[in-house]
């Protein structure tokens, strides 16, 4: 007999952002099935962009935990009147991880300053998911300028604020916050983003 | 961007805030701008929406283990409540009540769509679809080759926004067959495409002839680690995928 199968939530890619808006409600609810697929549409997201920021490995799983526990906490808070929920998410695991960083910054900022060559927008690509979705963003981050790229990178994926950018690259404080604002602008155009 | 109007030098900070990358002082000031200013409300949720794929594009799996604390751990936490003005967050938008009566007849609907296309694969009577399978005389050759290979493997899908698709796929003969079932009609400026989508890069199959085709399409030059997926897309269709998928399958 041939065989049948039924694709389930975990065949979805991360880029399944109507069936994740779908499912929050019913998170809220407390249907644990619907947050196990939660789970698969986004952990790998979420552990990426933690563990780019906060780096090591161990802390960056807690974090992770910590997001996820909190979608599962406050589904009910999600209003999908102000966005997606991949970025509702995304939000919380990136303002997490800085957290996290700037919690533990005293220590380690000598190590990450040394660090900083490390991140050229081209690290992008070891990313594992969706080949097109990665392809996209690196494309669209090799259109900005030099400054504005570095001002993504720096503080997107290194965690820094914008005063800490702006020493780092030797540029204005106030240059450094337009750039990153003109950055995003274009980013956003130019991944097709739709609110 | 040069108008001088209060607030305007705070609403520079859109761009650092929306990537978290500034002071908790300068968080509290700006959120309290927030609060008074839907228009940058707006432009920050859009700006979110962009760093939300800055965040995708460095996804890597989780480490294993991870999913069963996770679920252990909410299993054993208690959730927070709406606020109370904001039941109709949830009880306002259709989709909640539409997907849990989906999720309701989700299996009845599947397990219809599965024997509907049983009945193709090992010719068991249906009239509609033998119809629509004699009617494409151009693929059916290509139809018959996929259904009796050996490695015939049949799956289902629901389409984000409306319907099911089932394919019969044939690694051996790389093609599948793909049918389709109750899409959401489409303006006539759009048109449903196929794509595969894998290793290989992102090909388009076909556009679907309307939103209420059922009969079979043929994709060849299927390859290990593919998928195949569905958008809507301007009615001459493009090469590349625009718009979201509204279906994605591993095959």
């Amino acid at each position: 007999m041939t065989p049948i199968e039924r694709p389930g939530p975990g065949g979805a890619r991360p880029g399944g952002s109507r069936d994740l808006a779908a499912l929050i409600p019913l998170v809220a609810r407390g249907d644990a099935a619907a947050f196990d697929a939660v789970y698969d549409l986004l952990a790998a997201s979420v552990f990426g962009i933690v563990r780019r920021v906060v780096r090591d490995p161990a802390q960056s799983e807690e974090v992770t935990q910590d997001v996820l526990l909190e979608v599962w906490r406050d589904a009910a808070k999600f209003d999908a009147g102000r966005g997606s929920a991949t970025a509702w998410v995304m939000t919380l695991a990136h303002r997490r991880a800085v957290d996290r960083v700037r919690s533990v910054q005293k220590e380690s900022e000598r190590e990450r300053r040394s660090a900083r060559p490390d991140i050229p927008y081209d690290e992008v690509a070891e990313a594992v998911e969706s080949s097109l979705e990665r392809e996209r963003v690196r494309r669209c981050l090799g259109s900005l300028t030099d400054l504005q790229r570095e001002s993504v990178t720096l503080a997107y994926y290194g965690g820094y604020t914008y005063g800490q950018v702006a020493s780092l690259l030797g540029v204005p404080a106030g240059t450094i916050k337009t750039r990153m604002r003109d950055a995003l602008i274009r980013l956003r155009d130019c991944l097709g983003v739709t609110q | 961007m040069k108008n001088q109007k209060p607030g305007q030098e705070l609403h520079t900070l859109a761009g650092a805030y929306a990537m978290d990358a500034i002071s908790a002082a300068d968080r509290a000031r700006f959120e309290r701008h927030l609060a008074g200013c839907e228009q940058c409300a707006q432009e920050i949720a859009s700006l979110r929406e962009a760093t939300a794929r800055l965040a995708a594009a460095t996804a890597v799996p989780p480490p294993p283990g991870l999913k069963e604390r996770v679920l252990a751990a909410a299993a054993q936490t208690r959730q927070h409540a709406p606020e109370a003005g904001e039941a109709g967050v949830l009880a306002g938008r259709a989709r909640p009540r539409w997907l849990s009566r989906r999720l309701t007849i989700a299996a009845a609907a599947a397990a219809a769509a599965v024997v509907a296309a049983a009945a193709v694969v090992f010719g068991v009577s249906n009239g509609s679809m033998r119809d629509q399978l004699s009617q494409d005389q151009a693929s059916s050759q290509q139809v018959a080759s996929v259904l009796s290979a050996r490695d015939a493997t049949m799956m289902t899908g629901k389409v984000r926004g409306g319907g099911t698709v089932t394919i019969v796929m044939s690694h051996a003969r790389h093609a599948l067959v793909f049918t389709a079932a109750d899409l959401r009609p489409l303006p006539a400026s759009r048109g449903y495409e196929l794509w595969l989508i894998g290793p290989a890069g992102d090909r388009p199959v076909t556009m679907l002839p309307s939103a209420t085709m059922t009969g079979p399409v043929v994709a060849s030059g299927l390859r290990a680690g593919d998928h195949l997926a569905l958008t809507a897309e301007p009615a001459g269709g493009t090469a590349r995928p625009t718009t979201p998928m509204m279906l994605d399958v591993a095959l």
